[in-house]
């Protein structure tokens, strides 16, 4: 079965104000509609301004994807009637789109990138009594209406879900790097994904937000696809919705095509004409991107390959931490392997990213330099890390409120105490069974709550049952 | 104006006799749809200080019902002022009312609008003209001090004055910020003046001209004064006459009368000529596509949710918005909803719309080029005489729409015109339509001017 993968890539740039009127983009704490103006409400007699501000990020991330950059294209209006388009059309481009053809490199295959347009967004609809296929009625929030979205558009290239995954995770990267958009807001990146098998007909998912979803909607998409081709059921060329809950995808609507939407050129806005001089102003202005940042860390750090990619495309604040810490701490391997490991588990666990977290540089490499002065164990540094991720309480004083490395008659104590405790198992040691002197360790670990060694315990255990 | 200005008479009392008087002028030829009860005089003494504006509908006005002449927009009230009555107001200028128009200017007679029809003063059986019919039925039955500020898309400003006699000013597009005009044809849409002065008009027109940064399509040159160009000589002015505009669809008395007047701009030291504008037949239907693809997609915007005519909630939202647009737009707007809607599908996108805006680029360069030799044109401004409403009626959508056959040209092409009062033909008032080059509308006052004080 062969199956062709196109994704549509809708990214919130995060300007400080909308495509077209001076209202801020920042909706976060707002009450709805609060964002408003004339000119997003799309009132009668306003009209749209272009923030100039979007033509440079979509220029700036045409370029990070080697794209070719038309020296003019103007905005078109696409027509249907929907409540959450305030002029019942939509300011974007058609024929002409800000950026051209272009690429990206994944590992062992390379996907082409067929344009990359601007365009309004809708305001968010609040379906009430239910989803959109059954709600009772929709409630209207038109703060998001204006906010600038970028449309990067791929070819067919994907061939599994895993790479589409990919694909974004590594657009994401890129685009935290160029500060055109921020990853932490909520929909921010919407993905509309194309789905055929067998060089049938397109399946079209609407509107999934998170890289794991898009990866569960193709899956589920190509099952349920396959599956119809087996009962030998026509696939039809249709509109779905991805439902995050059951992770399965409901048909909305037969798609239309896109030249049915009876595109005219938008006369209230001029020509784009974007020459040589900008382009080479917006090169020279151009920050590290994530595949230079991955080469830099390899020599800078001596971190392999699939090290410095971790850092970098987990989230690129994650690997701006990680070199905070570097200037910190002697050993840059050390601190990658803390980071991409316990680290990032425990940020995990909280659902959180760097930088919404208590995490801080220079209490993080505390935690590091407490195992290298013996304050603490390596094994009850990774205990710590919880409390330090959930409270940012500085590790030092973590580290003195509970209770700080044993000395060496703690611990003996607490050898005696569990050899005491567990005669049986004494007595099994002394025949041979190895299982029991595991228990004994860990019976003295629970005693000096996982503040000893085990190696330490083990050999003092040993001693204490010769001395016997 | 005057009086207020030299001290006779107050400007509070020149408002207070302006609305008064506008009111009995509205019992007998309804020139509008809201008069402002609240007018007052400004408390700033520019140069508009004391005077009363009236303003075409589809303009917007802060805190004053605006409708665009549509049932679909009753009762809307804009919540900012239009860029051009920001100006006007900053002048001292008053605003009286909103005056009546054919719906989101879909018209040449003002007749196609289920509000206010306004009458003809010059014979009330007839026609004001459109879409700007209420501005012309003001200006010509104002005997107060007025101003008005209208639009014309396809003609709008110059069928109204034609028909009532007195002065319309379209500037080249561009010229004045369409910030706050309801749009029609976005690439076409100009706000201009209808006045009884030409001087009048040149002053509307140096206040309300200018970039705007709220407007992209609106010009970066720098504004003028154009009341400059008033008692200019004409010596040395050359003035192109394109047969084709008095070509047989055009009521040889009319013609004749402005035959007439070139002679006598001749007289007054102009060089007239005749010349040839061969793309002229295809301005009609070229306006319309462009006109209809842009307005069908104007109009989407109106669907009874966030401003202007509602319904109750029942039903989706498709069923919702056919049931406000099926009452809310009359039965022109309709029409050119539809037609619209097909110039821009797909297959027909091509053959339509697309060739159209070629042909408006075709006509452009016919313009330009005429212009290298002609410091303006001359033309009458409507083929016939202002018709009677009964007569109207039994007018198909097509030969309505061949009425802008001497307007669409200019307007589509961008270029500014003036029309100006000329010898009446069956005691009916005629106009004639001076052209010229884009952002040349000093030529057009000049020429008005001099004209206006020798005819």
């Amino acid at each position: 079965m062969s199956v062709m993968i196109g994704l549509e890539v809708h990214v919130q740039l995060n300007t400080e104000s909308k495509l077209f009127c001076s209202d801020s983009v920042d909706t976060r704490n707002k009450a709805p509609n609060e964002n408003t103006c004339p000119i997003c409400l799309g009132f009668p007699g306003s009209k749209p301004k272009l923030n100039k501000k979007v033509i440079d990020y979509a220029l700036m991330t045409g370029l990070a994807l080697g794209c070719r950059i038309p020296e003019e294209s103007f905005m078109s209006r696409k027509i249907y009637f929907y409540p959450d388009l305030a002029k019942n059309y939509q300011i974007s481009q058609y024929e002409s789109p800000l950026v051209g053809e272009g690429y990206m490199n994944l590992p062992d295959l390379k996907i082409r990138i067929r344009r990359i347009h601007i365009e309004e967004d809708p305001a968010k609809l609040v379906h009430v009594g239910g989803d959109i296929t059954s709600a009772e009625y929709v409630l209207i929030d038109y703060n998001r209406s204006g906010i600038p979205l970028m449309e990067i558009v791929t070819e067919p290239d994907f061939t599994t879900p895993k790479q589409a995954r990919q694909f974004l995770e590594k657009l994401s990267s890129i685009l935290e790097h160029l500060n055109v958009y921020d990853a932490s807001k909520e929909m921010s990146l919407r993905v509309d994904a194309n789905v055929s098998i067998n060089g049938g007909e397109r399946i079209e998912v609407k509107n999934i937000t998170g890289f794991e979803n898009v990866e569960k909607a193709l899956n589920f998409e190509i099952i349920r696809q396959s599956g119809m081709a087996r009962m030998e059921v026509k696939i039809e060329r249709e509109v779905r919705h991805f439902d995050a809950e059951t992770g399965t995808t409901k048909g909305l609507r037969k798609k239309e095509y896109e030249e049915d939407y009876g595109y005219v050129f938008d006369p209230d806005l001029p020509i784009i004409k974007v020459d040589r001089a900008w382009v080479e102003k917006i090169k020279s202005s151009m920050p590290e991107l994530p595949d230079q940042r991955v080469k830099r860390f390899t020599s800078q750090y001596k971190l392999n390959e699939y090290t410095a990619s971790v850092l970098i495309y987990t989230d690129k604040h994650l690997a701006d931490f990680y070199e905070e810490c570097c200037k910190l701490y002697k050993d840059p391997i050390v601190v990658a392997n803390w980071t991409t490991n316990e680290l990032q588990k425990s940020l995990n666990w909280r659902s959180e990213r760097i930088n919404d977290s208590k995490v801080k540089p220079k209490t993080f490499v505390e935690l590091l330099e407490l195992i290298d002065s013996n304050v603490i164990t390596e094994r009850y540094a990774k205990e710590l890390i919880k409390e330090y991720v959930d409270t940012g309480t500085s590790p030092k004083e973590l580290a003195k409120k509970s209770i700080v490395k044993l000395s060496k008659k703690d611990i003996e104590s607490a050898v005696k105490q569990a050899l005491d405790k567990n005669k049986k198992a004494v007595e099994e040691i002394k025949s041979g069974k190895t299982e029991s002197l595991q228990f004994l360790i860990g019976q003295v670990l629970t005693l000096t709550k996982k503040q000893a060694d085990p190696k330490e315990i083990k050999a003092l255990i040993l001693e204490m049952l010769k001395k016997q | 104006m005057r009086g207020a200005r030299e001290g006779s008479i107050s400007a509070a009392d020149s408002i207070k006799e302006a609305v008064a008087k506008s009111k009995e002028i509205q019992k007998k030829y309804s020139p509008f749809i809201t008069i402002n009860e609240k007018a007052e005089a400004s408390r700033t003494k520019g140069r508009l200080y004391g005077l009363a504006v009236s303003v075409k509908d589809n303009i917007c006005t802060k805190g004053l019902q605006t409708t665009a002449g549509s049932k679909i927009l009753e009762g809307y009230i804009p919540p900012f002022d239009a860029t051009c009555i920001e100006k006007i107001k900053n002048e001292g200028a008053t605003i009286i009312g909103k005056t009546a128009q054919d719906e989101f200017g879909f018209g040449t007679f003002s007749v196609n609008t289920q509000l206010s029809i306004p009458k003809n003063p010059s014979d009330a059986e007839r026609t004001c003209g459109g879409s700007s019919g209420g501005a012309g039925c003001i200006t010509a039955a104002a005997d107060f001090p007025h101003v008005a500020i209208a639009e014309s898309t396809g003609g709008s400003i110059t069928a109204p004055a034609a028909f009532t006699g007195t002065i319309g000013l379209t500037p080249t597009y561009g010229r004045v910020s369409r910030y706050g005009l309801v749009d029609y044809s976005n690439s076409m849409d100009k706000i201009g003046v209808l006045g009884n002065r030409v001087h009048d008009c040149a002053l509307m027109l140096s206040i309300i001209a200018g970039h705007d940064p709220l407007d992209s399509t609106s010009s970066e040159l720098p504004t003028e004064d154009f009341t400059k160009y008033l008692n200019a000589d004409l010596k040395g002015v050359k003035i192109g006459l394109p047969k084709e505009y008095f070509s047989e669809g055009v009521d040889k008395r009319i013609s004749k009368n402005v035959r007439d007047k070139a002679a006598l701009l001749e007289s007054l030291g102009a060089k007239c000529e005749e010349m040839s504008l061969p793309s002229t037949p295809y301005a009609i239907p070229s306006y319309y596509l462009i006109a209809v693809s842009e307005a069908s997609t104007n109009l989407a915007k109106y669907c009874g949710l966030r401003y202007g005519l509602q319904k109750d909630i029942t039903g989706n939202f498709d069923e919702y918005f056919t049931k406000v647009r099926t009452e809310g737009f009359g039965e022109e707007a309709k029409r050119r909803i539809i037609l619209g809607t097909f110039a821009r599908m797909a297959g027909f996108r091509d053959k339509y719309y697309f060739k159209a805006l070629r042909i408006r680029a075709t006509i452009i360069k016919e313009f330009k080029q005429a212009f290298k030799k002609y410091d303006a044109l001359i033309t009458p401004s409507m083929p016939v005489v202002p018709p009677k409403f009964s007569d109207i009626k039994n007018l198909t959508p097509l030969q309505n729409y061949y009425m802008d056959i001497l307007t669409t040209a200019p307007n589509m092409a961008g270029m500014p015109t003036i029309s100006m009062p000329v010898e009446k033909v069956d005691g009916l008032p005629v106009g004639m339509q001076i052209i010229a080059d884009q952002f040349k509308e000093g030529n057009l006052i000049k020429i008005a001017h001099k004209f206006e004080v020798s005819a």
